[in-house]
C-alpha cells in the first residue's frame, strides 16, 4: 500500500476504536478554538488524534475483542469499509452530510461518499471514483428494472475515465445478516451491469431505507470494496 | 507475449530488431555487455508506430592491435523506426528502420523486419538488412552500392547510405518458456566486421546467437545470451509506463468537501454584503484562508474582495497538478468567503506574475460537488483567462509566506547513459517584492564518473562548454549561480523577464525575454537577448581565464500540437557566436513526465563540430511522484547530446517563462482537468 493509504487492519481495529474516541473528544474541544471546524475528523485533527492514541497505548490494547458495546458507546454513525484488494479495513465516519450525499472519512482523509448508501465517490485511494452516474435506492429494490450506470474513474495517467454499463436489478429475497453481533433482516439485490469489457455484479442487503451492508465497485484498479453500516 | 527488447535497447531478439513496436509512450533504459562491448540505450516509443533510441557504446581494449593510438573510442547514435503494419490474423507486424542514421556511419543498417505470432508461444521473425546488418550473406544490392560515409557530412543524416549497398536476410525465433522464461534463437546478418577484423575484439566464428529471458515484474527483463559462438552477453531493461502512475493513482488525502451556505430565502442575512466595510474583515480571512491552504501547500501572494467577488493569488509547492490546487483553493474559499461572494477569482502565480485566472462561479462548486462527470461539466462554466491587473485594493501577503527560502538537496546529474555525478546543492532565495526574487546556488561533488580530467579543449571555436572537465575538477565546490530576477507582466498575454548575474557556472551577465502566450493559445512568441562574459573554471566570481563576451539572442516559436506533443523553433545567436537554428519536439504527459529530442544546426563549420555533426539529443523528466505517489513537485532528469562541442550552445538561464507559465495555461490544464475534484 502506497503512502497516504493508511487504512486501518482489521487487527487495529480497536487501536481504531481509540482513535474515534479520542477523534470525538478532539472534535468538541476544537469546535470552540476553532469556530470554522465544525466537522469531525478533518485531516489535521484526524492525525494528531491518531498521533496521541499511539502514545497512549492503544496498540497495546489491540488483543481485545471488538464488541458492539464498545462500537455503539462512541454515539455516532459508524460504517464498516473492507478494501480486499488493499487488505484494507476500516471503521469510518461522517465528515460531510449534504441531503442524501454522506461522506464517510478515515483517520488519514481517505473518504467514501455515498448516495442513500450507493458509492457515488472516494478521494485518496490512488484510482480514485471520482462521480458516478448511479441509480437511485428505490431504481435498486424493483426487480428486473434496467438503467444505465456510468462511473468516472481517475485513471492512472491522471486523466478521466468514463465506463458505461447496462444494468439489471435483481432482487435476490429476504436474507438475514449479521453485522457486529447484530442480526438485521434485509433484502438482497443485485445490481448486474454490462459493457463490452466484461460485466460486473455490485449487491446490496437493503433493510429498509437502509444500505445495511454492500458490495460495490470503486474503479478498475481498486475493485470492489464492501461496507456495512454497523451504527446508524 | 511481451514485445521484448534486444541488446541495443531496441524492440527485438537478441542482437536483431524485430516487426514489433513497444505500447504507446513505453520509456526505457537498457544495459548490455557483449564481450568487451557496453551499450547503455534509451528508447521511447513516441506514438503507437514511432520509437527512436539513444545508444551510447564503448569498447574495452580498443587499441589491442594498435598500441599507438591512446585515445578511447565511445560512439553515440540515434536509431528510428516506424511500424507500418500491424500484426492481424494473417499478416506479420512490419517495421522499417534506421540505426545510427546521423553518426559516422560505422554502426549504420536500415532493415525491414517482420514478426508474426504462432499461439501465445512462439513468434518468428525474418528481416532484410543493410549497412552493418547487410555484411555476412548478402543476396546482392537491390538499390545499388553503398557509397562510403564522407567524413565532411559525418554526423548529418547519412541518408546517401539508406538502403544501399548488400542486403542480407536474417532471422529468429523467440519461444516462451513459462511467464517468467522465455527462450530466443536468431541468424544474424551483422559480420562484426569492425570488432573482429579491424580491431581483434571479438571472435565471430558462427552466425547463430542464443539466449535465456527472464522477467517477472513489467519493470525489469534479464537476458543472458552465448553470442556469435564465442563471446557472452549480458542484458538488463528498466520498461517504465509513463502513463501509468507507479501508485495506480495520484495519492494524498481527500479534500475538505465543498462548504454549503444556507439557501437565500432561509437566511437572507447570510448574503449581506455588509461585512465588507469591516476594517479587519481582510486580514482575518486572509489568516483563515493561508490556515485552510497550508494543509496542501498552497501560499497566498494576495487577496481582493468585493462583496460578490473574490480574487486569490496564490502560489502551489507542492502539489503537481495545477487543477487539483485551484480545486483545493475553490473549496477553501467555499469554507472562509462570506456566502456573499458569488464568484471565486483564482490566480496561480509563479515567479511572482500572475499565469493564468480560473473564475469559478460558487454555485457550480456547490451543485456540481456530487455530480456525475463533474470535472466536465465545472469545466464548461469554468473562464480561464490573462491574469489581468494585479488586483487594487488588496489585502497584501503580510509577511504570510515565507520570502526567503532555502534548501539542501541532494542532485544527481546524468551526462552520458553511463556517466553521471551525485553531489549537494545549497539553493536559497528571496522574495525581495512579487517578481523580484534575488536567488543563488552552491553545488558540491559528492561521487560519480564524469569527465573531471581538467585537460583544456581542443575546439576550434571558443570552449564555451567543451573545457566542462575542467570546470568539473576545478569548480568544486562552485557558485552555480548568483542572480537578480524580474518577471513582469507589461502588457496581456506577454510576460517579461530580466535575469543579472551569474547565471550559470559556466557564463555570467545579463538575460533578458520577453513572451507572448494567450492563454487559450496553441502558439506561442518569444524572443530573448543574452550579454555574458564566460566565467573562471574555479565556480568563483571571476572572469580571468577567459577574455570572452558575447551576445547571444533567439527569437522562438512554441507550438502545442495536442496530445502533449509541443514544438519549438529557436532560431539565433548561440554562444560561441555561431548562427543557426534548434528544433525540438517534446512529448509531456498529463502527470509531468516529458522525453523529448532536439537538433541544431548553426553556421559553424563541420570541423567546429566535433565529432557530432550538429548538436542533437535527447531529454527527459521524470517527476517522482509518479514514482512515489507522494506529494512533490521534484522530478530527475538530463539531457544526453550526441557531441559535447561548443557550436549551439546556449546560456543555461533558470526561469524562462513558457515552461513556467504553460502549466496554468488551458493546454496543460484541460488533460489534467479531473484532479480539479481530486
Amino acid at each position: 500500500m502506497g503512502p497516504g493509504v493508511a487504512l486501518m487492519g482489521m487487527g487495529r481495529l480497536t487501536a481504531g476504536l481509540a482513535v474515534l474516541a479520542l477523534l470525538a473528544a478532539c472534535g468538541s474541544e476544537k469546535v470552540e478554538v476553532n469556530p470554522i471546524g465544525t466537522m469531525v475528523g478533518t485531516v489535521a485533527k484526524a492525525t494528531i488524534a491518531k498521533a496521541k492514541a499511539k502514545r497512549s497505548g492503544a496498540t497495546a490494547q489491540a488483543a481485545a475483542p471488538v464488541t458492539r458495546e464498545a462500537i455503539e458507546a462512541y454515539a455516532m454513525p459508524i460504517l464498516r469499509v473492507t478494501i480486499p484488494t488493499r487488505g484494507a479495513d476500516a471503521l469510518v465516519t461522517i465528515t460531510d452530510q449534504k441531503g442524501d450525499i454522506v461522506t464517510w472519512s478515515t483517520t488519514d482523509g481517505t473518504t467514501f461518499t455515498f448516495r442513500s448508501g450507493i458509492l457515488i465517490q472516494t478521494r485518496g485511494l490512488g484510482a480514485d471514483l471520482m462521480s458516478a452516474d448511479a441509480p437511485s435506492l428505490t431504481q435498486l429494490m424493483q426487480d428486473g428494472g434496467t438503467h444505465q450506470r456510468v462511473y468516472f474513474f481517475l485513471g492512472a495517467d491522471d486523466a478521466t475515465t468514463r465506463r458505461t454499463y447496462d444494468c439489471a436489478v435483481k432482487v435476490v429475497g429476504p436474507e438475514m445478516i449479521e453485522v457486529f453481533q447484530k442480526q438485521h433482516r434485509t433484502t438482497r439485490v443485485a445490481e448486474v451491469c454490462a459493457r463490452q469489457g466484461g460485466t460486473i455484479t455490485n449487491e446490496f442487503w437493503i433493510e429498509g431505507k437502509t444500505v445495511r451492508k454492500s458490495k460495490q465497485l470503486t474503479s478498475g484498479a481498486i475493485g470492489f470494496i464492501e461496507t456495512e453500516q454497523v451504527v446508524d | 507475449m511481451t514485445k521484448s527488447l534486444n541488446l541495443n535497447g531496441a524492440t527485438g531478439l537478441i542482437d536483431l530488431p524485430s516487426g514489433e513496436a513497444q505500447d504507446d509512450a513505453r520509456f526505457s533504459f537498457s544495459t548490455a555487455l557483449v564481450g568487451p562491448i557496453s551499450r547503455a540505450t534509451i528508447s521511447f516509443q513516441i506514438t503507437e508506430r514511432l520509437s527512436a533510441s539513444f545508444r551510447f557504446q564503448t569498447w574495452r581494449d580498443w587499441n589491442t592491435l594498435f598500441p599507438a593510438e591512446s585515445e578511447d573510442f565511445d560512439a553515440r547514435g540515434f536509431d528510428i523506426r516506424y511500424q507500418v503494419l500491424k500484426e492481424s490474423q494473417y499478416l506479420p507486424s512490419l517495421t522499417i528502420g534506421l540505426i545510427d542514421f546521423a553518426g559516422e556511419g560505422l554502426f549504420s543498417s536500415e532493415y525491414i523486419a517482420a514478426t508474426k505470432g504462432f499461439g501465445d508461444r512462439l513468434k518468428v521473425t525474418a528481416g532484410l538488412g543493410w549497412g552493418r546488418l547487410g555484411t555476412d550473406g548478402s543476396i546482392g544490392q537491390p538499390f545499388g552500392s553503398r557509397p562510403p560515409v564522407d567524413p565532411a557530412v559525418s554526423g548529418k543524416l547519412n541518408s546517401d547510405q539508406w538502403f544501399r549497398g548488400d542486403a542480407a536476410p536474417f532471422a529468429g525465433i523467440e519461444y516462451k518458456i513459462n511467464d517468467t522464461w522465455t527462450f530466443k534463437a536468431e541468424y544474424s546478418s551483422d559480420a562484426y566486421l569492425l570488432e573482429d577484423e579491424t580491431r581483434g575484439l571479438i571472435e565471430r566464428d558462427s552466425p547463430f546467437n542464443f539466449g535465456l529471458e527472464y522477467q517477472r515484474n513489467p519493470n525489469f527483463r534479464f537476458g543472458a545470451y552465448s553470442l556469435y559462438g564465442s563471446e557472452v552477453a549480458l542484458a538488463f531493461h528498466v520498461i517504465l509506463d509513463p502513463k501509468t502512475r507507479a501508485t495506480g493513482g495520484v495519492m494524498g488525502a481527500a479534500p475538505v468537501p465543498v462548504k454549503a451556505r444556507p439557501s437565500r430565502a432561509s437566511d437572507p442575512d447570510a448574503y449581506d454584503g455588509g461585512w465588507v466595510s469591516q476594517p479587519d474583515a481582510g486580514p482575518l480571512l486572509r489568516k483563515n484562508l493561508a490556515k485552510r491552504l497550508a494543509v496542501d501547500g498552497i501560499r497566498i501572494e494576495d487577496l481582493a474582495y468585493t462583496a460578490t467577488t473574490v480574487q486569490i493569488r496564490i502560489r502551489s509547492g507542492r502539489l503537481d497538478a495545477a487543477s487539483q490546487a485551484i480545486g483545493r483553493t475553490a473549496r477553501a474559499l467555499s469554507h472562509v468567503m462570506p456566502a456573499s461572494v458569488e464568484v471565486f477569482e483564482i490566480v496561480p502565480v509563479v515567479n511572482g506574475i500572475g499565469a493564468s485566472k480560473v473564475t469559478i462561479r460558487r454555485s457550480d462548486l456547490e451543485q456540481l460537488e456530487f455530480a456525475a462527470d463533474n470535472a466536465s461539466l465545472l469545466r464548461q462554466r469554468v473562464t480561464i483567462a490573462d491574469a489581468g491587473p494585479w488586483p487594487s485594493p488588496s489585502v497584501g501577503d503580510d509577511d504570510l509566506y515565507p520570502k526567503f527560502r532555502w534548501s539542501l538537496k541532494p542532485t544527481f546529474r546524468l551526462t552520458e547513459p553511463l556517466k553521471g555525478e551525485a553531489g549537494l546543492r545549497l539553493s536559497a532565495s528571496y522574495d525581495i517584492q512579487p517578481g523580484l526574487v534575488l536567488s543563488g546556488s552552491i553545488y558540491g561533488r559528492a561521487f560519480g564518473n564524469i569527465d573531471r580530467s581538467g585537460n583544456p579543449s581542443t575546439s576550434v571555436l571558443q570552449p564555451v562548454r567543451s573545457d566542462r572537465s575542467r570546470y568539473n575538477k576545478f569548480g568544486d565546490p562552485a557558485l552555480e549561480s548568483l542572480t537578480l530576477a524580474w518577471y513582469a507582466r507589461p502588457a496581456e498575454d506577454v510576460y517579461s523577464r530580466v535575469t543579472f548575474g551569474y547565471l550559470e557556472r559556466m557564463h555570467a551577465g545579463v538575460s533578458g525575454e520577453v513572451l507572448w502566450k494567450p492563454v487559450d493559445s496553441r502558439l506561442a512568441l518569444g524572443a530573448e537577448v543574452n550579454y555574458t562574459k564566460q566565467r573562471d573554471t574555479d565556480g568563483g566570481l571571476g572572469f580571468d581565464e577567459y577574455d570572452y563576451d558575447v551576445v547571444t539572442g533567439h527569437v522562438s516559436a512554441y507550438y502545442d500540437f495536442g496530445n502533449g506533443f509541443v514544438g519549438q523553433l529557436d532560431v539565433g545567436k548561440y554562444l560561441a557566436g555561431d548562427v543557426g537554428a534548434t528544433v525540438s519536439l517534446d512529448r509531456i504527459f498529463v502527470n509531468g513526465w516529458r522525453i523529448g529530442a532536439f537538433a541544431t544546426v548553426t553556421d559553424a563549420s563541420d570541423e567546429d563540430y566535433g565529432n557530432g555533426g550538429f548538436d542533437k539529443g535527447v531529454r527527459f523528466s521524470i517527476p517522482l511522484n509518479w514514482a512515489m505517489g507522494n506529494q512533490t513537485r521534484n522530478s530527475i532528469g538530463a539531457t544526453l547530446r550526441q557531441s559535447n562541442g561548443d557550436s549551439g550552445a546556449r546560456v543555461d538561464v533558470d526561469g524562462r517563462i513558457y515552461d513556467s507559465i504553460r502549466d496554468y495555461h488551458t493546454d496543460a490544464l484541460d488533460p489534467e482537468w479531473g484532479r480539479v475534484w481530486r
